[in-house]
């Protein structure tokens, strides 16, 4: 039977066989220390009055400052001035005009586009159509009955 | 210089720097071994160190001096040592056999134990603890510092550290007298 390891039995060390620290560590690390250090004229990052909060404090106050700004800027902006009216209603345009416009003006307004026209008010392309009715109604006529415009 | 001349020239602003300096070399050592026996590599000793001597900077100003100077320090390096080995448990999720199983390797690797059978077999018994454990070992086993001192460092009572010292020392035979039959 082998003897019982017995602790005061065995020769008492001042520290575990462990391998020493690298020549001169003990000489650079008081230097090492001190370069880690807070400098004390150290600017601190937040001001003197917001070191007294805590972080989440802090974050939750920027993000209140942040919205109250907008919500200022918002209200304090008041309505937008509403922009001139500028659109006339052409009901007041004498269809005339209306055609001759689109007629100068480079417009895509075809023969068949004055065709609807006269179909609805006879007299309006008197001016600008020199057709007669027969001529209208074939044109009309000629129209392919499945677009759906002309239904 | 005294802890307490040491303490005198902190507080004066002119001679913080050359005061912390001279407490710095005065513990150095002893703080370095004290947490280099807890995490057995000399890297991460070095780190632990730096950081113990910041954090007695920024705190040494509101230290109320119920205390001796060095069990303070202390305090603040087994605080250092316990929280980085728990950390290191929880970034790998290992289980405390893993950690421990990974600082025998390193006392294995170190060249300084080789040959040595025995101190072998009673470091890898001794890494074998729990980490508190293990603290209670070294401070009592390796620095024979006293049971009060120990019970102002760890904030555990001095019967509840005896029990805990003689709880380790029969895990480390049995660990030790077991191993060597194999």
């Amino acid at each position: 039977m082998k003897p019982t390891f017995k602790l005061d039995a065995h020769p008492r060390r001042p520290r575990p066989l462990l391998s020493e620290p690298p020549a001169g560590y003990f000489d650079k690390l008081p230097t090492q220390i001190m370069a880690r250090l807070p400098r004390a004229d150290a600017r601190p990052a937040v001001p003197g009055w917001l070191a007294w909060l805590t972080p989440a404090l802090r974050t939750g106050l920027a993000s209140v400052a942040v919205l109250g700004g907008f919500a200022a800027s918002f209200f304090l902006s008041g309505p937008a001035p509403e922009a001139p009216v500028a659109v006339a209603s052409l009901d007041a345009v004498p269809r005339t005009e209306l055609v001759g416009y689109l007629l100068t003006s480079g417009a895509r307004v075809e023969n068949s586009d004055l065709a609807v026209l006269t179909a609805a008010h006879p007299n309006i392309t008197k001016g600008f159509l020199h057709a007669s009715e027969e001529e209208l109604v074939q044109a009309l006529d000629d129209q392919p009955s499945e677009d759906p415009t002309y239904l | 210089m005294e802890d307490h001349d040491i303490l005198l020239k902190f507080q004066d602003p002119a001679s913080r720097n050359l005061a912390f300096n001279q407490l710095v070399r005065k513990y150095q050592s002893k703080v370095y071994w004290h947490v280099r026996k807890m995490v057995i590599d000399h890297d991460d000793a070095d780190d632990l160190t730096q950081d113990v001597f910041v954090k007695v900077w920024k705190h040494l100003e509101n230290f109320r001096q119920d205390a001796a100077l060095f069990t303070w320090i202390y305090r603040i390096a087994t605080n250092e040592c316990l929280n980085f080995l728990s950390s290191k448990r929880r970034k790998f999720l290992l289980p405390l056999t893993d950690v421990g199983a990974e600082l025998a390797a390193k006392m294995e690797a170190d060249p300084a134990i080789a040959g040595d059978a025995i101190e072998l077999k009673l470091q890898q018994a001794i890494l074998r603890l729990p980490d508190k454990q293990r603290l209670v070992f070294n401070l009592r086993y390796y620095d024979e510092m006293p049971y009060e001192q120990m019970a102002e460092i760890t904030g555990t009572s001095v019967g509840a550290l005896k029990a805990s010292y003689h709880h380790a020392v029969k895990k480390v035979e049995e660990y030790v007298t077991r191993s060597t039959d194999d």
